[in-house]
């Protein structure tokens, strides 16, 4: 597989059964770039290892006086040489295509899985989880296929030269054979303490980190208020104990480094006088000495690459692990009763557990004591939550329909309403009925000056359509996200639409206008809003009082503030404080 | 190859509204942590060219073995080498301790000298700087830069220090013990030099557009699963499938592309390495056979050249990181271009009283937001400002808290002009109180006392008292001393406010602007937390920008503010009778509310 047809078109069903499972599956869909992976990795491991001998040869041929073999020796370590870098760029393309292409499938089998689950996935998951799979388990997924090839031509090359070393000498062979794993086994013990250390100087990093950014986060209030120098203070001796800790680290570093020199360097020297003895006993030429010299500096390339793939295979299975965890969360049934758009439309909308009723085609105000009784009530006439599957809307039960058809149904807005980065135009692009254009919309959600806001903030366009939200809307008022996001509920125009106090961040003026465009907008189709604000309550038809959970009372806003008391309570907050 | 084109990578790299450090200040800077550290600078230095020098006995003593055996066929002599050999490997392997404990110790002190430095200058950052810029960049800087720095002074640039003076060493080492084949690395030169220009003329914004492209793939899936509900209810699965596989299709775009230039590049510099080897090889072999040199000497040049090629990785491998530590240190430097606010700390107001005079403002050059304002406001006095969205209210209140500074007329407290105060002076005057009640990570003493530090913990309670916060205070498990913010215990957004008011009981301006400060909470919330204001706006100016109009009623005076400009002006009785547009919005208001 080349780069070039990544990403996958279809990232295909993985198999889930287990970790290695997934892998092995990961496997077989870039079994040709593993293979030719593979095939460029020995050849450019071969090439290195059998650089050493051809300088020894040189060098005996140099000794000896035979000027046309030093030549040939050069002309051999320069065809070595070209080699060497041909199959080594050859197998780093491979090796990053692996990595991309395990890694990329990893990306789009968890955004398909995540778009399946929708609401599902954060209650059986935390996000935390799920970032962590997206970002650090796609990449160790992804290293693992990367250090594959190289692990067996390290395998190749570390056989081959010891049989070579064991074939002058058995004694030289036994050195390299016990030798190299002693070395890539003896700084072990001091992993375990560095990555303690580590830990502790990561921790108290993050720490510090945490506290100067929070700081310079509520600088506004720090500068409006004070405490400047008790936060200066405050970092200033966390600061100094990440260093006390770095040091500590630093310590052990430095042994381990120390001893990288010391350990391959013995076993240098121990390579080295036993061919420099073999040479005065007459077995081995001066040119085999710097061969075998060569070697022992060049076996630690594969000793590296083996511990390497340890590392890397061990972290690879363990994300592979989380990866199908996440993968394997249930997704909610998809069969069930159909429900034509136009018999949603037209049906009463009922919740057994408030006692709530909704007419079709009418704009009913909800007005709760509590906004959490709302909350539940707005996600449980969307099909949403607890007792969501009992709410009946013409009279089937939703746990009962098509998910595709109730959602296609019924949409709920929050009151802190979620907007997804990107342009307004991807804002937007939502299944619609097509009734609705966007700039009448815009118009209904009073929104005109948001899109003015984006604009401003993006100097480098001048539609607003392409003006970039950034993530959760966060460069956005409140209410600015509240109007935008009722641009995006009247121009998707549900059959059912429910709205959580839509305009409660709208400034009184502006909720003025929403609540006078709202009745023409949403005009024969059913609207729920649940609020207390008397702006948009005196526009409904209908509103309906729910007191401890249950509804109390109905009647048109100025009916019910003459005739109940509690309702006016909720309503009239301005006369519980007026002076 | 010509890298992607990608709006979403560019975008993610300009944007800043504070300073960049230039080459000089860098320099400077850097000279200045120089002289700081200069003793332990210097040891290192000394202690790896001790560890460099003790590294190249064994290719000498090779070679030298070579020589001595092609000759003379002594056991005692290779014995003698090998001895020798290992001595020099311990002291080489003492001396590498000692370079690295104390690069690492170093390293540490730099480190911690920068994000002190940089922490300490933030936190003194001119208020309308911060207004400005916002707190995203930098927070931004706190984390990202701070971090990246963190990876080169630990990595980086000690790896290119001792890689260059090993490279230094056994140069000299080769020169001396052969000149005559040392020149072969010449013909390497050139291709090393020439084909990392090219890389990393291209290589560094291609990685970092590589980097955000990948964070945007992460991002756009942990978005996905964060708005799962969203994406459920408004049907957007396919649109994120769609939006995910677009940007994992630029990642890969960029991964392609700084691919290829690696393709051009790696095999130029392993070619660069082996031509040297090729030509020690055929030119001293020569050179041997007339006698010119020895074959010792031939096989010391030759484990020299080999051992050359590991300093010149290391610094080509490194040099990237290097200049992303060197960007990053630009920003954190930048922060100290940021000029002071000019101030006069002598100002001193002669008493409470605020006065704007024809006052125009805008964010930029030609596009004013406020369009000449003329305000009056008595000490004790309660001013409501109302007015549509974008009409500039807030700016008004921001200029009235002393944030700003007009573009032209003036906002004076007592006759002193607000914007001339130095921030410290400002505060204990007025106070701009917001929808943001920033939690601090800390304890809630913490939290309280950096609005008065001589405050002792009866204060601090009377405080939490006044604003109504005991009940839910009495219920936390270490009274002040419990840790709140980020990972502490949690405060609901109410709490979170209450304690944001007491820190302003502790600060005691005689003057509020309050924007907007409870519109975000829930509205039953929001009328428990009215009472908690109340007690705080007791014998206090109060300008009020009004979101609901509830508040304006209760004002002394109203101001409406639409379009930049006052339009009108009055008590609520006598803007309802002038029948402006104000009367209006409260005939609209009333209607719906009683009749």
């Amino acid at each position: 597989m080349s780069m070039r047809r990544l990403p996958h078109p279809d990232p295909g069903v993985p198999d889930l059964r287990s970790a290695l499972a997934y892998l092995l599956w990961t496997a077989r869909g870039q079994w040709r770039t593993l293979a030719l992976g593979v095939l460029f990795a020995v050849t450019w491991f071969a090439a290195q290892a059998v650089m050493p001998a051809a300088l020894g040869a040189g060098v005996q041929a140099a000794s000896e006086g035979r000027q046309q073999d030093v030549l040939r020796a050069a002309g051999v370590l320069a065809v070595l040489g070209a080699v060497q870098a041909a199959a080594g760029i050859l197998r780093h393309r491979m090796a990053v295509t692996n990595w991309i292409a395990a890694a990329s499938r990893v990306q789009q089998l968890a955004v398909r899985h995540s778009a399946r689950l929708g609401s599902r996935i954060t209650r059986d998951v935390a996000t935390g989880e799920v970032v962590a799979v997206t970002s650090s388990d796609v990449e160790k997924v992804g290293s693992g296929f990367d250090v594959f090839a190289r692990f067996v031509g390290a395998v190749v090359a570390f056989v081959g030269v010891a049989i070579v070393l064991f074939a002058s000498s058995p004694a030289l062979g036994i050195v390299v054979v016990v030798g190299v794993p002693v070395l890539g086994l003896s700084v072990a013990p001091l992993l375990k303490p560095l990555e303690r250390r580590e830990s502790d100087r990561r921790t108290k990093f993050g720490r510090a980190t945490e506290l100067a950014s929070d700081t310079v986060a509520g600088l506004r209030v720090l500068r409006g208020i004070g405490g400047e120098d008790l936060f200066v203070r405050r970092f200033h001796d966390a600061s100094q104990e990440v260093r006390a800790s770095a040091v500590q680290v630093a310590r052990l570093r430095s042994t381990m480094d120390a001893l990288q020199v010391a350990l391959p360097g013995f076993f240098v020297v121990a390579v080295t006088w036993l061919s420099a003895r073999l040479v005065v006993s007459g077995s081995l030429d001066i040119g085999e000495l710097v061969a075998f010299y060569g070697w022992s500096a060049f076996l630690l390339i594969p000793l590296r690459t083996f511990v390497e793939a340890a590392h890397r295979w061990t972290a690879a299975y363990v994300a592979a692990g989380r990866v199908v965890a996440l993968l394997s969360l249930p997704v909610p049934d998809e069969g069930g009763l159909p429900l034509s758009a136009e018999r949603a439309g037209r049906g009463v909308l009922h919740d057994p557990s408030s006692g709530l009723t909704v007419q079709p085609q009418q704009l009913t105000a909800v007005v709760c004591a509590q906004q959490a009784v709302a909350d539940s009530i707005a996600l449980r006439l969307a099909g949403l939550g607890d007792g969501a599957d009992a709410v009946t809307l013409d009279g089937i039960p939703l746990g009962e329909l098509a998910r595709s058809d109730l959602r296609a149904a019924v949409v709920a807005q929050d009151k802190d309403p979620v907007l997804l980065s990107g342009t307004l135009a991807q804002l937007l692009d939502v299944p619609r009925s097509g009734r609705v254009r966007i700039q009448d919309a815009v118009e209904a959600a009073s929104a005109y000056d948001v899109l003015d806001a984006l604009i401003d903030s993006s100097p480098d366009v001048s539609d607003p359509l392409h003006a970039r939200i950034t993530e959760r809307g966060r460069s956005l008022s409140g209410g600015q996200r509240q109007r935008l996001a009722l641009v995006r509920s009247f121009v998707a125009d549900p059959p059912v639409l429910v709205l959580d106090e839509p305009t409660s961040a709208v400034d009184s003026h502006t909720e003025a206008r929403i609540a006078s465009s709202l009745r023409e907008m949403r005009a024969g189709r059913t609207t729920v809003v649940l609020t207390s604000s008397p702006l948009l309550l005196d526009v409904a038809d209908r509103v309906v009082l729910v007191v401890d959970g249950r509804a109390a009372a109905e009647g048109r806003h100025r009916a019910l503030m003459l005739e109940e008391p509690r309702y006016r309570a909720i309503v009239t907050r301005e006369e519980v404080n007026a002076p | 190859m010509k890298p992607p084109e990608d709006a979403l990578a560019a975008s993610t790299m300009t944007g800043t509204s504070l300073p960049i450090a230039g080459p000089a200040t860098l320099r400077a800077y850097a000279r200045t942590l120089l002289r700081r550290h200069r003793r332990a600078f210097t040891v290192v230095i000394v202690a790896h060219a001790v560890a460099a020098a003790a590294a190249l006995v064994g290719p000498i003593v090779l070679g030298d073995l070579v020589e001595s055996l092609a000759t003379d066929l002594s056991a005692a002599r290779v014995d003698l080498a090998a001895g020798v050999f290992l001595v020099a490997l311990v002291i080489q392997t003492v001396f590498t301790r000692i370079t690295r404990l104390r690069a690492g110790v170093l390293g540490e002190e730099v480190l911690a000298d920068l994000r002190e430095d940089f922490i300490a200058r933030a936190v003194r950052l001119p208020t309308g700087v911060v207004e400005r810029a916002g707190t995203g960049d930098l927070v931004s800087r706190t984390t990202t830069d701070v971090d990246r720095l963190n990876h080169a002074v630990r990595d980086a640039v000690p790896e290119i220090v001792i890689a260059c003076i090993t490279a230094l060493f056994v140069t000299g080492a080769l020169v001396i013990t052969a000149p005559q084949v040392a020149v072969a690395w010449l013909l390497s030169v050139p291709l090393i030099v020439l084909s990392s220009r090219w890389y990393f003329k291209r290589a560094p914004q291609s990685y970092r557009a590589e980097t955000a492209t990948y964070a945007a793939v992460s991002a756009s899936i942990a978005e996905t699963v964060d708005a799962g509900q969203t994406t459920e209810l408004y049907r957007l699965g396919p649109q994120r499938i769609e939006i995910t596989d677009g940007r994992i299709r630029r990642w890969i775009a960029w991964e392609r592309y700084t691919l290829w230039l690696r393709t051009v590049w790696f095999p130029v510099i392993e070619t660069g390495y082996v031509v040297p080897l090729v030509g020690v090889l055929a030119w001293g072999g020569w050179l041997v056979s007339q006698g010119t040199i020895s074959i010792g000497q031939l096989t010391t040049a030759l484990l020299l050249t080999q051992m050359l090629v590991e300093p010149i990785d290391l610094i080509l491998m490194w040099y990237d990181e290097l200049q992303v530590g060197q960007a990053s240190l630009a920003r954190l430097v930048g922060v100290q271009e940021v000029p002071d606010a000019e101030t006069d700390p002598s100002l001193e107001p002669a008493d409470d009283r605020i006065v704007v005079d024809d006052v125009r403002f805008g964010y930029r050059a030609g596009r004013d937001v406020l369009h000449g304002i003329d305000l009056d406001v008595a000490p004790g006095e309660r001013l409501a400002l109302v007015g549509p969205s974008g009409a500039g209210k807030s700016t008004l209140g921001r200029l009235l808290a002393g944030i700003y500074a007009p573009r032209t007329g003036s906002v004076e407290m007592g006759g002193a002009a607000l914007h001339l105060m130095p921030a410290e002076a400002v505060r204990t005057q007025v106070a701009l109180v917001n929808q943001e009640h920033h939690v601090f990570v800390g304890t809630m003493r913490d939290n309280l006392l950096l609005a008065r530090p001589d405050a002792d913990d009866d204060a601090l309670l009377a405080a939490l008292d006044s604003v109504d916060a005991l009940p839910w205070f009495e219920t936390l498990p270490d009274g002040l001393s419990t840790r709140v913010g980020t990972g502490g215990h949690p405060l609901a957004p109410g709490q979170s406010q209450q304690l944001a008011l007491a820190r302003l009981i502790l600060a005691d301006p005689h003057t509020l602007v309050l924007d907007e400060a409870t519109s975000l909470l829930d509205p039953r919330a929001a009328r428990h937390l009215e009472r908690s204001l109340d007690a705080v706006l007791e014998g206090r100016t109060v300008i009020a920008i009004a979101h609901r109009l509830h508040t304006a009623y209760d004002a002394d005076r109203i101001a409406v503010v639409d379009g930049g400009r006052v339009t009108e002006l009055g008590s609520h009785d006598q803007l309802v009778s002038a029948d402006g547009a104000y009367a209006a919005l409260w005939r609209s208001w009333q209607d719906a509310d009683d009749e």
